[in-house]
């Protein structure tokens, strides 16, 4: 539509000036454009930037909750109406509808969707349906040591497209510190919006290229000075209080929990060798790290519990028919489906993830340990592969290490799981290991001398073999640091009995302390526990706080939003 | 008079023995019950223990010590139907270590019952019509009565008046009910209780009936002792006996070992029977000491006031006086092991337990043996004061249905090729469960006969009736100090050696060697063998011969 000469001017003009000035006289432009009375001729241009938009997260930790609400402050400022969405409330059928629709979110697990987001992740990828009107952008949030990074946003960005929604800005990936980049992600929302509707033809700027910083996490040497196996003789379990000492101070807060990447066992290592033949110093270049093979197979590659997309690439290399969704440990897949040769080895290890690293609350508080100690709480993690039983690499490594081991460690930041102020009362649900972090808690409280008070709900199997800490919570009790503790010995009876169940019989008090303002806290395996312990608590509110079925679970959703409801379960 | 023992005061306050039993309890993330309620666990008949072996391992894994509980069954004269041993064979195994203790006083006890195994474990035992009432604590404990019905024709009479004391000096609270079994309680008011009042006694209390000749309850070393005697087949009443207690405290000089003193005799007159026993334990309520228990038994009391005084004491509450006591004689003091008939015609059967340990197991499996005998209802059981078992009251038509079973489980076997030593031998608990316990005693002894064995063959007193008895200190709970041969545990693996009691049990042993270990014990005793069978009289026994050659 420009004449030739106009054209050029712009072109010259434009060439001179920096991405920023580019994006500022972008929106001058589009700006002046609006001012403008639509000549009959023009025709398509629409006024102002968009009424509304949605801004829809989907978190686990709540880092994408806290980042999205953020975001969405800054972009009312700029004159953006945004409509703020939990992927766990979201109405799926609302989706066709949208016409600016922008979400943050995390990945989890081994590149899973979080928890609260995986419905709506399911329907996304299992229904059909036209997006045709959408403008999309994705913020996805994640860690780089993780293999797959940012997996669910990627996903979720590629999927929006293939229902026909237009990208208006390429996905961003973030890693752990992810801050700068997400204010940046927002600025190129609002830029790409006014683009938008300024007729202007939709060129996105540029995004910044996807350089790779280093990770934000402070990696610490420590030595483990002490490492028992809580559980007594004759138990189903092995529970390893491990305490780690570090020359340097470390900094970290209760709630936070304990990374490693754990090194897989000699075994193994020495089996792939001998199975493939590779020469074990062969320097070998990963996405990672380029180092002998022997010590990418020892400390850097998942060999145990290759991922299924790993074993895809792996079938296709070797020209084995391996069926779909098999997932072996790399020993047990090179004995099954061979390798020609170490050659062919070679590319096996190329395509090899990371391995990924596993998080440990911390158990031990600064207040209380000093900054040169830290303390986890390891359960054995034993399965069975056919019918043979195998060990968890990281809580193998943990439950074998003798006392003197040296490894390296960095703090995973849990700013959702956090302590409140020392006046408020503090309800702690932590059965088998969920007890770590407020152990913590507790002794943190205790050197606070603070005036709120404590309650710890503990459960396991038997009273005479499992109860994790006893006497240090016994001592707490003593003292008055903690004011009750309920516990739950699900097997030393006939009838099985939960943490929820002494909730239940707690239940008037329980709900007192949570009226007036008591923050609550649940952590340990994620499976039962925590679903039915909601489901119990709704039941307390409705007996308790005379309320229907809908106030009840209001009730609790009500805490959530205050931040008296977290989690820190795996 | 200087402070009451810190154990009064929680008597006192206990409203019946209730403390705060019930709270404790509910305290789920302990296994011990409160501090003051240990103290009245006891007089419900139960005695908090932890497992000493495990302490150290617990401590490091941040586990309190495993505590559970002893519990001890009150069962006069040590009877028990074939019901109540069904019963008792279940409850042993759903709720407690399994093995069935039986004790030096003719009852039995149960270790390792926890915390939230006691109700179960009393309901069950409610239903099968047992108790567990005043077996420990400051009350009368079990009352001893010679077991064997073989023994005399007028056992059954002389029997029934350990049940008729027993009750008479059973406290009267109902807390045993309320706590234990869950009976409502009626009003706030506590029981009267006349005998026990609000104070109980100043300490144990310990009640034995003897049917001469044989002395198998050990008369002498209870507070108070009745000894039946009998002219031409009749009771004609018993002598009272008072003072008797072995417990003793190393290093303390001021406790000691004694025998019980003959009162008097009182004409078969059940109340005033009765009466003379009531007012004999009224004397040591009243004038025992309540400030240190080390001194509060009634051997110290008797003392205090001088026998005579004690007596006159007794008869003025009675309001009648007590008879020059009759002559009587003991000839014995062991089992009569295997059968023995009765003047009716009955047959009995008693069977060799070691240190009174029923289980299975360790080559013999007693435990599944005594429960099938008990299945066929043919027989019922009685425990003697060595830690034995009789079957008891068998018809000779069923004789050999029962004979049938012992051989089949080889109890008659493991009966009769057991040694004269090691059927006359007691050794308490001690290690693992016992708190006083300093060295090891029923985990120990038998191997340590077995070693002494070889000596005996040597000296060629194999077929000798020796008594050998060993605790684990000096409280004296296998009787070590009323032994020909008492070990008393000194520290782990070391024992005073006492010789010079008497083969009866009517003369205490004095110590003779101080903290020998094994190989010192194996040497002494091979000397004193030797001197003894060098020098011995004609029918002098090993216990005679050494206080008159070494303590006299
Ligand atoms: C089970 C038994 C020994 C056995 O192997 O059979 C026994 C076991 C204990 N006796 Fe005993 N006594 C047992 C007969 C005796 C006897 C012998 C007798 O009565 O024929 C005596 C010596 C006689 C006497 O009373 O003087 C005896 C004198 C003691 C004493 C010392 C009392 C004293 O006056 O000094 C104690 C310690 C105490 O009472 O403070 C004691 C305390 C104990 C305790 C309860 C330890 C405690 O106080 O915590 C022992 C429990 C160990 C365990 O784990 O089972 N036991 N105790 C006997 C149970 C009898 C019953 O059924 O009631
Ligand atoms: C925030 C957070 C806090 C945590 N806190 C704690 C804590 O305080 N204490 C604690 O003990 N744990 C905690 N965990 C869990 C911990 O991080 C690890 O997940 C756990 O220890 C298992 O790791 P692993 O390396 O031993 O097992 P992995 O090797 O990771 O195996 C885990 C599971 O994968 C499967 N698997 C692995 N290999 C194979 C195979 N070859 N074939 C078939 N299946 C296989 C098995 O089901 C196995 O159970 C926490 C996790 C998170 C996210
Ligand atoms: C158990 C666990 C597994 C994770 N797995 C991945 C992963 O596979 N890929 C990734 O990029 N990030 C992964 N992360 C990192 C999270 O995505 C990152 O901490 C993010 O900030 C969490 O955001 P949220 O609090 O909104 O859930 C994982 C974190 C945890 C605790
Ligand atoms: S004698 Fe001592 S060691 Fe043996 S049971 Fe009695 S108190 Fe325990």
């Amino acid at each position: 539509m420009l004449s030739e000469d106009k054209l050029q001017k712009i072109k010259e003009f434009t060439s001179t000036l920096s991405r920023e000035e580019l994006i500022w006289l972008n929106g001058y432009i589009s700006g002046k454009a609006g001012s403008l009375q639509p000549s009959a001729a023009g025709g398509a241009l629409t006024a102002g930037i968009p009424k509304k938009i949605t801004l829809a997260y989907g978190t686990e930790t709540g880092n994408a909750k806290k980042l999205a609400t953020q975001l969405a402050g800054i972009a009312k400022k700029k004159g953006i109406g945004v409509k703020l969405a939990g992927l766990d409330q979201y109405r799926f059928t609302d989706l066709a509808k949208e016409e600016y629709f922008f979400v943050v979110i995390s990945t989890q697990g081994e590149g899973e969707p979080p928890l609260l987001a995986k419905k709506f992740y399911d329907q996304l990828h299992e229904t059909q349906v036209e997006l045709k009107k959408m403008k999309f952008g994705v913020l996805g949030l994640g860690d780089t040591s993780y293999a797959q990074f940012c997996k669910t946003g990627e996903d979720v960005d590629a999927r929006l497209e293939a229902l026909g929604a237009h990208r208006v800005l390429p996905l961003k990936k973030c890693d752990v510190d992810y801050e700068e980049d997400a204010l940046h992600w927002i600025d190129n929302v609002v830029t790409a919006l006014q683009t938008l509707v300024g007729s202007v033809p939709a060129m996105a700027p540029p995004a910044p290229a996807e350089e790779k910083k280093p990770t934000g996490k402070k990696h610490y040497k420590g030595t483990i000075v002490t490492s028992v196996n809580l559980n007594d003789r004759g138990s189903n379990k092995e529970t390893y209080h491990v305490e780690v000492s570090t020359d340097e101070d470390l900094d970290y807060l209760p709630g936070d929990a304990l990374g490693i990447i754990p090194p897989n066992c000699d075994a193994a290592v020495e089996q792939i060798i001998s199975l493939t033949g590779i020469d074990p110093n062969l320097e070998i270049q990963t996405s990672k790290v380029t180092a002998p093979v022997k010590e990418l197979l020892q400390k850097h590659l998942n060999i145990l519990y290759p991922l299924k997309t790993t074993i895809k690439q792996y079938a296709k290399i070797t020209g084995h028919e391996i069926p779909e969704d098999t997932r072996l440990s790399l020993p047990d897949l090179l004995k099954i489906y061979p390798v020609k040769d170490a050659g062919m080895f070679e590319e096996i290890v190329k395509i090899l993830t990371a391995q990924a690293p596993r998080l440990y609350s911390i158990s031990s508080a600064p207040g209380n340990h000093g900054l040169n100690e830290i303390h986890i709480t390891v359960s054995k993690d034993e399965f069975y592969v056919e019918d043979e039983k195998r060990t968890g690499v990281s809580s193998e490594y943990f439950s074998t290490k003798p006392v003197g081991t040296e490894f390296e460690f960095f703090i995973q930041k849990q700013k959702h799981f956090r302590l409140p102020s020392e006046d408020k009362d503090v309800i702690m649900i932590g059965p088998g290991t969920g007890i770590a972090p407020f152990r913590s808690f507790i002794a943190e409280r205790d050197a606070q001398a603070a005036s709120g008070r404590n309650w710890l709900f503990f459960g396991e199997q038997h009273f005479v073999t499992d109860f994790l800490y006893q006497t240090e919570l016994q001592d707490y009790l003593q003292t008055g640091a903690l004011t009750n503790l309920d516990v739950a010995f699900s097997r030393d009876q006939k009838e099985k009995i939960y943490v929820q169940h002494r909730m239940k019989e707690r239940g008037a008090e329980l709900y007192e302390w949570l009226s007036n303002g008591a923050y609550m806290y649940i952590s340990g395996k994620r499976e039962p526990t925590s679903k039915d312990v909601e489901k119990m608590l709704v039941e307390i509110f409705r007996e308790h706080g005379n309320k229907t079925e809908e106030e009840a679970e209001k009730f609790l959703h009500q805490l959530v939003e205050e931040g008296r409801w977290e989690k820190d379960v795996y | 008079m200087s402070e009451q023992s810190p154990v009064e005061k929680i008597k006192i306050a206990s409203r019946g023995l209730r403390g705060t039993l019930k709270e404790s309890l509910q305290d789920n993330y302990t296994g011990a019950v409160r501090e003051d309620d240990t103290q009245l666990m006891k007089f419900h008949g139960m005695y908090q223990q932890d497992d000493r072996d495990r302490r150290e391992e617990r401590s490091a894994k941040k586990l309190e010590w495993l505590y559970s509980f002893m519990l001890r069954l009150r069962l006069p004269g040590g009877f028990l139907t074939p019901e109540q041993w069904i019963a008792m064979h279940h409850v042993a195994g759903d709720h407690s270590t399994g093995t069935i203790k039986i004790t030096t006083r003719q009852t039995i006890q149960l270790h390792g019952i926890l915390k939230s195994h006691i109700k179960p474990t009393m309901q069950s035992f409610n239903l099968a019509g047992l108790d567990s009432i005043a077996t420990c604590g400051d009350v009368n404990r079990n009352v001893c009565c010679t077991s064997n019905p073989g023994e005399s024709p007028v056992h059954e009479e002389v029997f029934r008046f350990a049940s008729k004391i027993s009750e008479m000096a059973k406290p009267k609270t109902r807390a045993w009910y309320e706590i234990w079994i869950g009976e409502e309680k009626i009003g706030e008011k506590v029981e009267e209780d006349p005998l026990y009042k609000d104070r109980y006694l100043p300490r144990k209390l310990k009640i034995g009936i003897a049917v001469p000749p044989n002395n198998d309850v050990d008369l002498f070393i209870n507070d108070i002792g009745l000894i039946a005697i009998i002219e031409n087949d009749k009771l004609i009443g018993f002598n009272l006996a008072a003072g008797g207690g072995l417990g003793t405290t190393h290093g303390n000089p001021n406790t000691y070992a004694r025998l019980a003193s003959v009162l008097g005799f009182v004409e078969n007159d059940e109340e005033k029977i009765l009466k003379a026993v009531y007012e004999t334990i009224t004397v040591q309520r009243d004038f025992g000491n309540r400030s240190d228990r080390k001194l509060s038994r009634l051997k110290y009391t008797i003392d205090k006031l001088g026998v005579d005084k004690y007596r006159e004491e007794v008869e003025q509450r009675c309001g009648f006086k007590l008879q020059p006591a009759k002559p009587f004689q003991f000839t014995e003091r062991q089992d009569r092991y295997g059968w023995v008939k009765d003047y009716k015609g009955n047959w009995h059967y008693t069977v060799f337990i070691e240190n009174g340990r029923v289980l299975d197991g360790e080559g013999i499996d007693l435990k599944s043996c005594l429960y099938k005998i008990a299945e066929t209802g043919k027989c019922n059981f009685r425990f003697t004061a060595n830690q034995n078992v009789i079957l008891t009251d068998i018809k000779e038509a069923d004789k050999a249905a029962v004979e049938v079973l012992l051989n089949e489980f080889g109890l008659i076997e493991h009966t009769n090729k057991a040694g004269a030593l090691r059927k006359n031998a007691i050794a308490c608990v001690a290690f693992n469960t016992c708190p006083l316990a300093l060295a090891e005693a029923q985990r120990y002894l038998p191997t340590l006969i077995s070693k002494i064995e070889p000596l005996l063959e040597k000296h060629s007193m194999k077929e000798d009736d020796i008594i050998l008895r060993m605790t684990g200190c000096p409280n004296g709970c296998g009787r070590s100090p009323n032994a020909e041969i008492g070990f008393v545990g000194t520290a782990y693996g070391k024992y005073n050696l006492h010789i010079g009691g008497d083969r009866l049990g009517l003369r205490l042993n004095t110590k003779f060697k101080d903290s020998l270990n094994e190989e010192q014990i194996l040497d002494t005793l091979d000397n004193l063998f030797d001197v003894y069978q060098k020098e011995k009289k004609q029918e002098e026994t090993f216990g005679d011969f050494s206080y008159r050659k070494w303590i006299l």
